[in-house]
């Protein structure tokens, strides 16, 4: 290694090669499909976005948020932590301050300016869509660069690096949407965006600066009142009835919370929107449909964090590998439950406040004229049912993959997810526009579930025969876990049943879509991926 | 009948193509100290990793009070003290949370003991893990291990990189426990001073293999005096630190 340069730039390589290796794969994919294309002739229209969406928008957004984690060293550090996140290992290397903060800015920008020049060459865009040349890679520079400095500078309060990234990344976020809203032109935008690295540079320098000096600023004096309430609080607390009990307070503390604290960041921006597009009942309903799935988008960022933590810590602790799965299944009761309250009390309280509550009453009066009360009733709460359900099922269903703590089968799935999510939708898109297959879709569309029940029976066995055989769990369990999944089955096809009346449906369909709406393959599995897991 | 607290036989465990034990038997009676030796990447984490259930044996058997620890993990742990060389103590926790928590895993939890130890070891009830010393780090993780006065106490090289009065604490605990009748300690360390100091059966590992085991008088007069450091180099062929190698 010659230079410090090279130093950073083999590190992020080293580190990143397999994320590197598969952006490339893919933009070499959409490369030699835009080839294909403009071989043929052929004239590339987007006749729906969604298509589009997962073709595009989707890999570069997680290749977008991929580098700005890496490049802020923000996989290996504590987001709300008072010190900088910048690694302090690399504070006692012979480089100045400038390089610190330099390189891996230069890196950074450049690495997301080239995203974006793949992207508008590689990418199928559609002819009548006049794609910026420059601006939206100066975007992605500025928002690195900023994200860089914000994560590295040390925080007189713990938390507050949060609340000030969010806010001033928000608050940049805002000026290109207002401006794109005006259509202003590339060189005004280029002015616009200009002045940001290099000023997120010079804060980033200040920030390293403090840093590697040890100069974290403390303000906690200020709220020492607060402080001293919540250690008497704490040490006024009994002991935990038994290890279970305690266990699931350690799942909570530990990750329980983040699913709440994040809904409770996000519900005032989104619901401020009612405010502002209040009197277009479109956007209302956008808004409202965003802040329902809220919960359940974010469970997935959480339960990342959640299902892959097991540190010796954890494994030496005397309970059985069920019980540590009991007490997180626990605590993502209580996660979702505390993010879904907060939820119901936010909604209407965002409707009274902003004046829109006539805009959602009167579709439901007439969903009510149409259909009576009971089905307005049940159809309402099973909806907000699935969207629990959905965000539970969300925060636990990557267990059996993360418990496992096989960084191969983790990333594995993570990359399979998004190649799927990618598939997905110029698939959809194909079936929509052709007839023909539209048609044969709609008539075997009756036997996919008749298809995905026996694979997920058949898992489900695989799993109990092993769960059954390791002794992981006592028959009792086993046979009380059978006997619940089945009595929420019936239940869900009662009611599925008793809602849609119609000849359309046979009741086998619904049937099988019962059987597929209760999780219950990969739940099972997760004692065994913490057991395989635990004991190497 | 003195059964062993630990026995194992034949226990061979493959990372890759580098064998981390090879074939190593061990028999630990109830009731003395016993200290493994060896430098760093000998196998004394892997070996002490099979005793707490967090490795499976590939080939042979480990036992520990007549129990499986992977087929039986509640209760063997139920019954280890363990301080890991690692010290992953969550970092969240406020000392105060930490004792309240780990109470709840152990029927023998003595609150007056941890709560000697606590002060013995000027541990701030309020202070949140995240801001200790490492030192202080491996005071917390030592107290929540004998506060239940475990009937095996294991120590994956304490003293690696701490002070001389941490160190000094650690051995100060050792003792404490040998004092407690019946109880046995597992204490794996590169520094042989220290090994020597309190330990009654020594066990040299090097590359995977056990080279010698046997009482420590019996070793030592076995070797006209020798200290375990010469002894070491002896049978190894250089030192247990890198200092010290030949």
């Amino acid at each position: 290694m010659r230079s410090a340069a090279a130093a950073f730039a083999w590190e992020f390589r080293q580190r990143h090669r397999w994320g590197l290796a598969g952006l490339v794969v893919y933009l070499f994919v959409l490369a030699a499909i835009k080839m294909l294309f403009l071989a043929r002739g052929h004239a590339i229209s987007f006749d729906n976005n969604l298509s589009y969406a997962f073709v595009v928008v989707v890999p570069v957004t997680a290749t977008f948020l991929y580098f700005l984690a890496v490049f802020s060293f923000g996989l290996a550090g504590d987001l709300a932590a008072r010190q900088s996140m910048y690694p302090a290992r690399l504070f006692t290397l012979p480089v100045t301050t400038a390089g610190l903060a330099g390189w891996p800015m230069l890196y950074g920008t450049v690495a997301m300016a080239l995203l974006w020049a793949a992207m508008r060459l590689f990418a199928l865009w559609p002819p009548e869509f006049d794609v910026p040349m420059i601006w939206p890679a100066l975007l992605a520079a500025s928002m690195l660069a900023w994200l860089q400095a914000l994560t590295w500078m040390p925080y007189p309060l713990p938390g507050l690096r949060v609340i000030v990234t969010v806010l001033w990344l928000t608050a940049i976020d805002a000026v290109v949407f207002i401006a794109v809203e005006f259509k202003v032109r590339e060189p005004v935008m280029l002015a616009l965006l200009a002045p940001h690295v290099p000023l997120a540079y010079l804060a980033a320098r200040f920030a390293v600066g403090r840093a590697r000096r040890g100069h974290v600023p403390d303000w906690r004096r200020m709220f020492r009142p607060l402080s001293t309430f919540a250690t008497v609080l704490a040490n006024r607390r009994e002991s935990f009835p038994s290890a279970a009990r305690a266990q699931v307070w350690f799942e909570w503390r530990a990750h329980g919370r983040s699913l709440p604290l994040l809904v409770a960041i996000l519900l005032p921006f989104e619901l401020g929107q009612l405010f502002i597009h209040g009197d277009t009942p479109k956007l209302v309903f956008y808004t409202l449909a965003v802040v329902l799935l809220t919960p359940g988008f974010m469970a997935g960022f959480v339960s990342a964090t959640a299902s892959t933590s097991n540190p010796p810590f954890l494994a030496t602790r005397p309970l059985s590998s069920a019980s540590l799965i009991a007490a997180k299944l626990t605590a993502t009761i209580w996660s979702t439950a505390a993010a879904w309250l907060l939820v119901l009390a936010a909604v209407p309280l965002g409707l009274e406040l902003s004046g829109t509550w006539p805009v959602v009453i009167e579709p439901a009066r007439r969903l009510h004229a149409v259909i009576g009360t009971p089905r307005a009733v049940v159809i309402g709460l099973l909806a907000l049912s699935g969207l629990i359900l959905w965000t539970w099922k969300r925060l636990v269903q990557g267990l059996y993959i993360g418990l496992t703590g096989r960084a191969s089968l983790i990333k594995g799935n993570v990359f399979l997810t998004l190649s799927l999510l990618c598939v997905l939708g110029p698939a959809l898109h194909w079936m929509i526009g052709n007839s023909l297959v539209r048609v044969a879709v709609v008539d075997v569309m009756g036997w996919l579930p008749a298809v995905l029940v026996p694979i997920k029976m058949a898992a489900a066995a695989w799993v109990v025969t092993r769960l059954y055989r390791s002794g992981l769990l006592s028959d009792r369990v086993l046979v009380t876990g059978a006997a619940c999944w089945c009595a929420a089955v019936l239940a869900l096809y009662g009611v599925l049943v008793w809602i849609v009346s119609t000849p359309l449906f046979p009741r086998s369909f619904l049937a099988l879509v019962a059987i597929l709406a209760i999780p219950l393959a990969r739940l099972s599995a997760a004692p065994l991926a913490l057991a395989w897991n635990r004991h190497r | 009948m003195n059964e062993p607290v630990i026995n194992v036989t034949g226990l061979t465990r493959r990372f890759g193509a580098r064998a981390a034990l090879d074939s190593v038997s061990v028999s630990l009676p109830r009731g003395a100290v016993y200290g493994l030796v060896g430098a760093n990447g000998a196998g004394k984490t892997t070996l002490i990793r099979h005793i707490l259930g967090l490795l499976r044996a590939e080939s042979g058997s480990v036992r520990v009070f007549g129990l499986d620890p992977v087929a039986d993990p509640v209760a063997v742990l139920s019954r280890i003290g363990y301080l890991s060389e690692e010290n992953d103590l969550p970092g969240w926790m406020r000392v105060g949370e930490l004792l309240r928590y780990s109470r709840a895993f152990y029927s023998g939890w003595d609150d007056a003991y941890a709560e000697e130890l606590r002060q013995a070891f000027a541990l701030d009830p309020a202070a949140k893990i995240k801001t200790l010393s490492k030192g202080q780090k491996a005071r917390a993780g030592l107290l929540i291990a004998l506060a239940y006065r475990p009937e095996l106490l294991v120590l994956d090289e304490p003293s690696s990189g701490l002070d001389p009065i941490v160190r000094r604490d650690i051995l100060g605990a050792v003792i404490r426990t040998i004092a407690d009748e019946g109880r046995t300690v597992l204490f794996s360390s590169h520094l042989l001073e220290e090994v020597e100091q309190v330990a009654d059966h020594v066990t040299m590992i090097n590359q995977g293999t056990i080279v010698l085991s046997a009482p420590l008088d019996v070793i030592k007069a076995s070797h006209h005096g020798a200290s375990l450091n010469e002894i070491f180099v002896a049978h190894v062929g250089r030192g247990a630190t890198p200092a010290e190698a030949v």
